[in-house]
């Protein structure tokens, strides 16, 4: 058990700093020494409307999923706050704003909600703020430094952070946030003393090791760039736009292009074209992008051509939830247009795996001649945790390409029938290696070929050869002990952690419980799989979405049915629940 | 028909039976208690046993919180009342938020009195009303070897013997203020000097405190008029005062505490109180009397409650349990115990 385990939720409306006192809290937080893991939760307008949540958890181990119980609820606007209540822990702490600035109705106020065994602490944060640096704007910041003064938590760690964000802004602003944060900081010391210790601790345990918060969506971003990403090609959708954004900054310094493009059609139109010319390029996306990219990437997958693809799942179907997670393309992702038209698809299931698999999709997708597509989705797009990346070696950023030998020069075949199904491939303008590329059914030079006989041969090459990818794709990792499990949970994407989580707290109750991750989804090692199946009484699938698309994938793999856990709530599954459908399992074993 | 929307201020022990009672006869009314303590309604007249390590806080309590939501009483801890709207019929809280009644029963309770002349020596001094208070006597009396009674309402008996079973030396400062709020004679004075110095505790008739120091971390010294006490802990026990400065203005008549008729309306339809706060008025006497003791307030809180709801009871106390001191006549079930 984790010495410390807490959760902490900021809750107000857009335009309260919510997401900003988050960013703020968990670098602070990270700077203390603690591990964190932290999600955003927003409305899909700009401003004006809606519930902005930022929930984050820290541990001094390694958090792998949020906990669904809150120890802490910063409230920034109470009527929003009120949804949070049920998920408080019990003896939960909730910070609130006692001085609103006219009275309200019970509806509004959180202290009207909340369950007799909370500690409320009501402080005037908008008067701190206002009586501190002249405007109440800093209210976010005083209810921060009321947070760090209640938990013990050195405001210096604070002080660092906020430093860094509001430098870039002026002496005046950089002041007005500082004193805002102390003045919150000393009217909770005053009024309340610390009542928690023990966070300040851990400055110190782990100063030596070079930890960066980084999201989702960053970590995609730069996984990308150590790769040699040259061009990228994008059009903004929630929740994929960050990566263009950090693109946009970071790419042409390197030498890079980032163009805009009119639509996701012509995104990949743009990828397919440049990876075609031999520049590794990248196009980012969410489930309606992806839809409109599905007949290009099928070309890419006819003509062999590679391109790098993230699809950051969000709610759907059509323009669904744009700001609400879910893990419902997998189907489009793996199958998703026409014909037999077989791609790698691979699924991170946390920050580190959003950069190494970004890293390493475009040697895949060079290798394999085929679009690779990176299923994330809402909440590992925008999670921080602070990890430490690892320096990309020369290996990982090698240029994958199985070029033509000398030999074949003139009597090039593009689409040679090879046995591994891997034709090596000429970048145009390689003297000597003449070859059509169409979307239409070819030959092995290329030519347009409409013979049954042709088109099996074909279809048959461009299939062995994504499965023969399985070699280089990561085998499932099982987290378990003994050999028999009562039950076995397979999940995969941001779900993968609450999964863990829950067959690791089963064992501590004794239960015969482990975990599988999957992170190569198509082609996926169906072997493999089904081995640790045929261990499992029962294997449960918890996914984020209402059809059990991994499920439907990998199901037939076990000798009986297995039980799903489908869910569409727009935020991710927590382990609690997770582990309840263990017990039930096991319970009407 | 209107959804009844009852809010009961004080979760003590009339508070406590008040909402209870109001749920039990009126299932599908909105009943609210908002406490500024913490946690469930526990039995005050307990805590000398619970600072002598006789019963555990569990015991303490007259039921766990979750009994509230069980019975679909909202109970609002840690959360104060600070004024009363008579005309819009709500109360306001502290954290400004307006919280509106069709019935309002207020239950406040009393908080530890303390001597005007002892006033500014609050700081060094521990009162028994709380469980918090119950907490920091168990707290400070680990490291300490020795306690200073004064004033002696009835809760200083019952602590006198809870130290005395913790072995700690008591002196007992006894006055004529020692039962306050009850007049006590010279002989009944001098009957529980007796007393006390049978039991080992050292008496100190008539003495009047000159000064008051803290000497050490853990020592207070205290000057009398001729000697000179050096105790761990110096224990306050003057009674208790009704609390109810936050209805001042708001139109309730207020003595000592709220004036209400002998159904314990305090003049205002659909406002009532109840339990230590209120004063009574009781016909016979032509007078108004306070009520102490645990029993009292349980049966306070009934008749609240169902005079709240439309019944007429009257509330009842025997004319020899009523006492009269300094202008206000008592009532206790327990004074005959003792």
């Amino acid at each position: 058990m984790a010495k410390v385990d807490l959760t902490v939720e900021i809750c107000g409306m857009s335009g309260d700093g919510t997401i900003a006192a988050g960013g703020i809290l968990n670098e602070a937080m990270s700077k203390a020494g603690l591990s964190v893991l932290a999600f955003d939760s927003y409305p899909a307008e700009i401003r004006g409307f809606g519930r902005c949540v930022t929930l984050s958890r820290f541990g001094d181990e390694e958090m792998v999923a949020l906990d669904d119980k809150i120890h802490v609820l910063i409230s920034l606007d109470d009527k929003q706050s009120q949804s949070r209540v049920p998920f408080l822990a019990r003896e939960a702490m909730v910070l609130f704003d006692n001085r609103p600035p006219s009275y309200v109705d019970a509806a509004a106020s959180i202290a009207a909600h909340v369950e007799p065994d909370v500690r409320l602490f009501g402080m005037p944060f908008g008067d701190l703020a206002a009586a501190a640096s002249g405007s109440t704007r800093g209210r976010n910041l005083t209810a921060l430094g009321g947070f760090a003064a209640l938990m013990g938590i050195p405001p210096e760690f604070f002080h660092g952070v906020i430093r860094k964000k509001f430098s870039g802004k002026g002496e005046k602003v950089l002041e007005a946030n500082l004193k805002s944060f102390d003045a919150g900081h000393r009217f909770a010391l005053d009024e309340f003393g610390t009542v928690e210790e023990g966070l300040g601790d851990f400055h110190g345990e782990r100063e030596e090791e070079e930890r960066i918060l980084i999201s989702g969506n960053e970590a995609i971003s730069r996984g990308a760039l150590d790769a040699g990403l040259e061009l990228y090609f994008g059009y903004p959708i929630t929740p994929a736009t960050p990566i263009m954004e950090y693109l946009a900054k970071a790419l042409p310094p390197r030498g890079g292009r980032l163009v805009q493009m009119e639509d996701e059609i012509a995104s990949i139109g743009a990828v397919l074209g440049s990876f075609f010319a031999g520049k590794r390029a990248m196009t980012a996306t969410s489930g309606p992008g992806l839809a409109l990219m599905t007949e290009l990437i099928t070309h890419g997958v006819m003509s062999e051509t590679p391109a790098v693809i993230i699809d950051a799942q969000r709610g759907g179907p059509a323009t669904g939830l744009p700001t609400k997670t879910e893990q419902s393309d997998l189907h489009a992702a793996v199958f998703g247009g026409p014909g037999d038209s077989a791609r790698i698809v691979i699924a991170p299931t946390n920050v580190l795996e959003c950069y190494s698999y970004t890293l390493w999709s475009f040697q895949l997708a060079e290798k394999y001649q085929t679009p690779v597509i990176v299923l994330t989705d809402f909440f590992l797009n925008n999670r921080v945790e602070n990890l430490r990346l690892p320096a990309v070696s020369e290996a990982e950023r090698a240029d994958w390409n199985v070029y033509p030998e000398e030999e074949v020069r003139e009597k090039y075949l593009r689409y040679n029938l090879t046995e591994s199904g891997i034709s090596p491939r000429a970048i145009p303008g390689m003297e000597g290696f003449l070859f059509s590329a169409t979307g239409l059914e070819h030959t092995e030079r290329g030519t347009p070929d409409y013979s049954p006989e042709n088109h099996m041969k074909m279809t048959e090459k461009r299939h062995r050869k994504i499965l023969g990818a399985l070699s280089d794709l990561p085998e499932p990792q099982e987290f378990s002990e003994g050999v028999s499990l009562d039950v076995g949970v397979i999940a995969w994407g941001s779900t993968f952690g609450s999964a863990m989580e829950a067959a690791s707290a089963a064992r501590k109750q004794g239960l015969k419980v482990g975990a599988l991750k999957i992170t190569s989804i198509f082609p996926y090692h169906a072997d493999k799989i089904r081995e640790f199946m045929n261990r499992c009484r029962e294997v449960l699938i918890p996914e984020l979405n209402y059809e059990g698309q991994l499920a439907n994938l990998i199901g037939h793999l076990h000798g009986k049915d297995v039980v799903r856990l489908n869910r569409t709530p727009g935020m991710p599954i927590p382990a609690s629940m997770i582990l309840d459908k263990v017990e039930s399992i096991i319970g009407h074993g | 028909m209107t959804e009844e929307r009852f809010v009961v201020v004080g979760n003590g022990p009339a508070g406590h039976q008040a909402a209870m009672t109001l749920k039990e006869r009126v299932p599908d009314a909105d009943v609210t208690v908002i406490s500024r303590h913490r946690g469930s309604a526990y039995r005050p007249h307990l805590l000398p046993d619970f600072v002598a390590g006789k019963i555990p806080e569990a015991d303490l309590y007259v039921c766990p919180t979750d009994s509230y939501k069980e019975k679909d009483v909202r109970l609002r801890t840690g959360q104060k009342v600070v004024s009363l709207d008579l005309k819009e019929r709500s109360v306001a809280l502290d954290h400004k938020e307006i919280v509106r009644f069709t019935g309002l029963i207020i239950a406040a309770g009393g908080k530890p009195r303390i001597p005007e002349t002892l006033f500014i020596f609050r700081e060094l001094m521990l009162t028994l009303k709380t469980l918090e208070d119950a907490k920091l006597w168990r707290e400070k009396l680990s490291r300490c070897d020795s306690v200073l009674m004064m004033g002696g309402d009835l809760t200083s008996f019952a602590v006198t013997n809870a130290l005395l079973q913790l072995n700690k030396k008591v002196y007992f400062m006894l006055d004529k203020e020692a039962f306050w709020p009850l007049r006590c004679d010279k002989a009944t004075l001098e009957e529980a000097g007796h007393r006390l110095f049978r039991r080992g505790v050292e008496v100190l008739m008539e003495r009047r405190v000159k000064s008051m120091a803290r000497v050490s971390s853990r020592e207070c010294e205290v000057q009398l008029n001729g000697d000179r006490v050096r105790a761990g802990i110096i224990g306050a026990f003057f009674g208790l005062v009704p609390d109810v400065r936050f209805l001042v203005g708001s139109g309730l008549r207020i003595d000592r505490g709220i004036l209400v008729d002998e159904y314990l309306n305090a003049g205002s339809a659909g406002v009532f109180a109840t339990g230590d706060c209120a004063q009574i008025y009781h016909p016979e006497i032509r007078d108004y009397w306070v009520s102490i003791g645990h029993d009292n307030a349980v049966n306070l809180g009934r008749t609240s409650a169902l005079n709240l709801l439309g019944e007429c009871v009257k509330v009842e106390a025997a004319r020899e349990s009523i006492f009269e001191v300094q202008g206000i006549r008592i009532n206790t079930s327990w004074w005959m115990e003792f």
